[in-house]
């Protein structure tokens, strides 16, 4: 997993081997762990607070009622991303209703520098909530989660070249979203008016 | 993250590193105060039920079972004939010898289905749309039974064996609503649903 995701902490054994027998205030001591991380990338996924607690609920109600199933291959925090990623995208393809903007690959310019470095938290944030579901899903999982393009491409059931072109649109989308906006000032020289 | 670095030149790596730098930046959000207690609530509901559900599935069977053995006495027990009748009947005539059922019997251990179904309804999880589709097509048929019932009100042998498909359709109802928890309870779960690591 990715060192910068929010999943990456560790929970002890006993917590696990307890919730896997059940125990209710073991999970909540999960739940308390994760919360924030979990609702972050639903949120993120999502893009919309009323589906985040929907999938937010089902992944931990999931994460409770299979947690028999979790055989400790992997970091506990890693199976339980992945629910919370399987809930998102489903809600995504089952609620296809808020694409925002559709993108054009025909605007923008690569070239321009990178204005995200200087946007503040609430501006990227708000860019953020403008791309269309699936750029702004790949753009989180790729950037923060660390997913490669094949686990993308797993994930939503595409290709791989799906996912690169999504990121791609939105990081040009993202760009232009942040891009200071140059005034268009109408140009009056030599545009004498005769009395 | 070896599919990063295939196809990308200095400045995409750049821009790369600094998209993912801001958007890691940003912070956290925490959930809502109230989505602790609602998986809490929610845990609770389904705990009732699967307890519920394992007490009361093998009673539900052992009803049915029983039901089906006892349906041909309650079907065929012995009337006692209306004086009424018997005082319009001719001496030279044959009595009528016809069973007439329990419809009060059948009438008493549908309505226990009916509470059955209802509670498994009410306090279990949403069907799925298959299951959803076969619970709307058996209250359908449960509906057609019922008008059927209010017109073989005089008919007890017709109202007995509607009584008994009623009985039939809300078990399969039952079942139905039993299903999520059967299949949560198996240890291998289906494969499109499976997450281990």
């Amino acid at each position: 997993m990715d060192p910068h995701s929010n999943f990456q902490q560790h929970v002890e054994p006993e917590t696990i081997a307890r919730l896997k027998r059940g125990d209710l205030s073991a999970f909540e001591s999960v739940y308390r762990q994760f919360e924030r991380a979990a609702w972050t990338l639903a949120l993120r996924l999502t893009g919309r607070a009323d589906v985040a607690q929907e999938v937010l609920q089902d992944a931990m109600l999931k994460a409770f009622e299979r947690a028999r199933q979790y055989r400790g291959d992997a970091p506990f925090a890693a199976w339980l991303r992945k629910l919370v990623v399987n809930e998102s995208l489903m809600q995504l393809r089952h609620d296809r209703l808020h694409v925002i903007e559709v993108l054009d690959d025909k605007l923008g310019d690569d070239s321009a520098p990178q204005p995200w470095t200087s946007a503040d938290a609430t501006t990227l944030d708000r860019a953020l909530n403008r791309l269309p579901d699936d750029a702004r899903a790949v753009l989180w999982l790729y950037h923060v989660e660390g997913f490669t393009h094949v686990e993308i491409a797993r994930e939503f059931g595409r290709s791989v070249s799906f996912s690169k072109s999504q990121l791609a649109r939105a990081t040009k989308r993202l760009r232009e979203l942040l891009a200071p906006k140059v005034e268009d000032t109408p140009c009056t020289i030599g545009s004498t008016t005769t009395a | 993250m070896h599919d990063r670095l295939d196809h990308h030149g200095m400045n995409d790596m750049n821009d790369e590193a600094s998209l993912a730098a801001a958007l890691r930046a940003l912070p956290a959000n925490a959930p809502p105060q109230e989505a602790w207690r609602n998986i809490a609530a929610r845990i609770g509901r389904r705990r009732t039920v699967r307890r519920t559900v394992w007490f009361t599935l093998p009673a539900a069977f052992a009803a049915g079972i029983a039901l089906t053995f006892a349906w041909p006495h309650l079907h065929l027990r012995a009337p006692s004939p209306p004086p009424a009748r018997v005082a319009q009947t001719p001496s030279t005539a044959k009595p009528d010898t016809r069973p007439i059922p329990d419809v009060a019997a059948l009438q008493a251990s549908s309505a226990q289905w009916q509470n059955w179904v209802q509670n498994l309804s009410h306090n279990g999880g949403p069907l799925d749309g298959r299951a959803l589709a076969s619970a709307v097509a058996l209250q359908d048929r449960i509906g057609m039974v019922d008008l059927q019932l209010s017109a073989a009100a005089r008919d007890p042998a017709a109202a007995a064996s509607l009584w008994q498909q009623r009985i039939t359709l809300l078990q399969q109802l039952g079942l139905l609503h039993l299903q999520p928890y059967l299949v949560a309870e198996q240890t291998h779960p289906a494969p499109n649903h499976v997450i281990s690591m």
